[in-house]
C-alpha cells in the first residue's frame, strides 16, 4: 500500500510564488482532506504530484517514486482532475474505453465503472450533454477504471448535488476501509468534516496546519472555524 | 502498442476527426469530378486534345486539407478546455495520467495521426483517380508505372503535412490558428505560392517541395526540383519540426 509523500515542494511561475515548501503525507487507509481557499495551491500540488506540472525543486512520491515513473500509473493511482477530463464532444464510453485501452484494461471494466458511478444510462451521451455533477462522475470513473489503491481527486465533491455529495462520502470511506490511501482537495469545509481522517491546511502557497480531523478541530467548534481561524490570518 | 491503440481509438471516437476524413475524400474528388468534366468538354468542342497529365494530382494537393485538419484536432482536442461551468477541465491532464510518458504518450499520437492520414491518402487518390475515370471515360490519362509513384508521392505529401500541422499545434495547444493558416493556404490563397514569385526559396517551403512528389512541374516555374528532392526537403522540415514539438511538449507544464 503507498503512502503519498510531498516534501518541501516549491514552484514559482515567473515572479510568482505557488508554493513555498508545501510537504506533507497521505497513508493508506486513511482519507486525507487537502484543504485551503481557492488560489492556496492545492491544485498545483496535485498536478505536481500526478506529474502534470513541474516543481521549481521538491518532491512527490507515490511510494517510493514519482508518478511519471510507475510501470502501470492507472493501476496504482487513479487520478481526477478539474471537470471531466473527457473531450465535450466524445461520449462517456468512448472516454472510458480509451482510457482502459491506454492501460490494456478490458472493455468490460469500462461497464463496471460506469455502474460504480451511476452514469449508465448516459453513458451513450456525448460529455458536453453533461452537467457538472455527471462530468465529476465520469472523471471518477476514469480514476477507478484500473482499480487504483491510491486515489488522487481535486476538489470531487464541487459540482455534485447533496445527494451526489453524501454518495461520494460513503464511497471514499469505504475505499480508505479498504487500506487504500485517499487524498482529496476542497475549498468546501462542511462537507468534508464528515470525509477526512487527517486534515492538511494549506494557505497561501503554505502548510498552515497538519494533522487529524480532532486535532485540527482542536478548541475550535467545527472544522469551518477552524479552518477560518487559521487562513485568514485568524489566532492561533 | 496500448498507447498508439488508445491514440487511435481516441482518434476515430471524435466526430471532427471524421468530418477531416469526409474532407479529405470529399474535396479533391468532387473538385476532380468537376474539371474533368469540363476538360471533356473542352476536348468534345475540340479547344483541348486531351486531359492534363496532372488531372487528379492538382485537386489531390488540394484534398491535403483533410489531413491538416486531423493532424491539428488530434492534438487541439487535448487542449480544449470545457466551460467553466462544466469544470474547465481538459482532456490532456486524463491522457497524461494515463500515460505518464510524454514522449511516448506523443509518438503515438503522431503515428495514429500518421497511420490514419496514410489509409485517407489511399481511399482519397482512389476516390479521386476514379472520378476522373468515370468523368472522362475513354479521354481519361492512362495510368502507368510512374503513376504508382506520383501517388506513393501523394501519400508520402499527405502524412508529411498531417505531422507538420500536428506539430505545429503541439507547439500552439491552440486549434484555431494553424487550421485557419495551413488551411487558407492550402485553398484559398497559397501565401507560399505567391511568396516564390518573390523568392526562389519559397520553393522550399514544405508544401512547395512536398507538391513536387507528384506534380514535379508547378505553374510559373522557377526552379526545377525532382519529385525526390521535393521528398527530401520535406522531409527535412518534418524532422526539423517534430523534435521541435516535442521537446515543448515534455518540458512544459501539461
Amino acid at each position: 500500500m503507498s503512502v503519498i509523500t510531498i516534501e518541501n515542494l516549491v514552484k514559482r511561475r515567473g515572479s510568482a510564488d505557488i508554493l513555498t515548501g508545501v510537504g506533507f503525507q497521505a497513508r493508506p487507509g486513511r482519507v486525507t482532506g487537502f484543504l485551503g481557499p481557492n488560489g492556496a495551491g492545492k491544485s498545483s500540488t496535485l498536478r505536481i504530484l500526478l506529474g502534470l506540472d513541474r516543481a521549481t525543486s521538491g518532491t512527490a512520491l507515490i511510494g517510493s517514486v514519482p508518478f511519471v515513473r510507475l510501470p502501470d500509473p492507472l493501476r496504482t493511482v487513479g487520478a481526477m482532475l478539474d471537470g471531466s477530463g473527457a473531450h465535450r464532444a466524445r461520449t462517456g464510453r468512448a472516454h472510458l474505453r480509451w482510457v482502459a485501452r491506454s492501460a490494456g484494461l478490458p472493455r468490460a471494466r469500462v461497464d463496471e465503472v460506469l455502474e460504480v458511478v451511476g452514469l449508465t444510462n448516459a453513458a451513450s451521451k456525448r460529455v458536453g450533454g453533461y452537467s457538472l455533477g455527471m462530468g465529476r462522475r465520469l472523471g471518477l470513473a476514469a480514476a477507478l477504471l484500473g482499480d487504483p489503491e491510491t486515489l488522487v481527486l481535486d476538489e470531487p465533491v464541487n459540482g455534485l448535488d447533496p445527494e451526489g455529495i453524501r454518495w461520494m462520502r460513503t464511497f471514499l470511506r469505504e475505499r480508505a476501509a479498504s487500506g487504500r490511501t485517499v487524498l482529496l482537495s476542497s475549498h468546501l469545509m462542511g462537507e468534508l468534516a464528515e470525509t477526512v481522517d487527517d486534515v492538511v491546511i494549506i494557505n497561501r502557497g503554505r502548510v498552515v496546519a497538519d494533522g487529524t480531523l480532532e486535532e485540527i478541530t482542536g478548541s475550535h467548534r467545527t472544522l469551518e472555524d477552524a479552518y477560518f481561524a487559521l487562513t485568514t490570518g485568524g489566532a492561533r | 502498442m496500448r498507447v498508439l491503440a488508445a491514440e487511435a481509438s481516441k482518434l476515430v471516437s471524435l466526430p471532427s476527426a471524421w468530418i477531416a476524413m469526409a474532407a479529405g475524400v470529399l474535396v479533391p474528388s468532387v473538385i476532380a469530378a468537376i474539371t474533368a468534366s469540363s476538360a471533356l468538354d473542352a476536348i468534345s468542342r475540340g479547344a483541348k486534345t486531351a486531359a492534363g497529365v496532372d488531372t487528379g494530382y492538382q485537386e489531390l494537393a488540394f484534398g491535403v486539407v483533410g489531413v491538416i485538419v486531423l493532424g491539428v484536432v488530434g492534438v487541439s482536442s487535448e487542449y480544449f478546455t470545457e466551460s467553466a461551468e462544466s469544470g474547465g477541465g481538459r482532456q490532456i491532464t486524463t491522457s497524461l495520467t494515463a500515460v505518464p510518458s510524454r514522449l511516448r504518450l506523443l509518438l503515438a499520437k503522431m503515428s495514429a495521426i500518421a497511420v490514419v492520414s496514410a489509409l485517407l491518402a489511399i481511399v482519397a487518390a482512389a476516390a479521386t483517380m476514379g472520378a476522373v475515370r468515370v468523368a472522362l471515360g475513354e479521354h481519361a490519362p492512362a495510368l502507368g508505372a510512374e503513376d504508382i509513384a506520383r501517388l506513393a508521392g501523394v501519400v508520402c505529401y499527405w502524412v508529411y503535412t498531417a505531422l507538420l500541422a500536428c506539430g505545429v499545434t503541439v507547439l500552439t495547444r491552440h486549434g484555431v490558428v494553424p487550421l485557419a493558416l495551413l488551411i487558407t493556404n492550402t485553398s484559398v490563397v497559397s501565401v507560399t505560392y505567391l511568396l516564390t514569385k518573390i523568392t526562389t526559396l519559397a520553393n522550399y517551403l514544405p508544401d512547395m517541395a512536398g507538391v513536387r512528389m507528384f506534380i514535379p512541374k508547378l505553374g510559373g516555374d522557377s526552379v526545377e526540383m525532382s519529385p525526390l528532392t521535393g521528398g527530401l526537403v520535406m522531409t527535412a522540415w518534418v524532422t526539423a519540426l517534430l523534435p521541435i514539438a516535442a521537446i515543448a511538449f515534455t518540458r512544459r507544464d501539461a
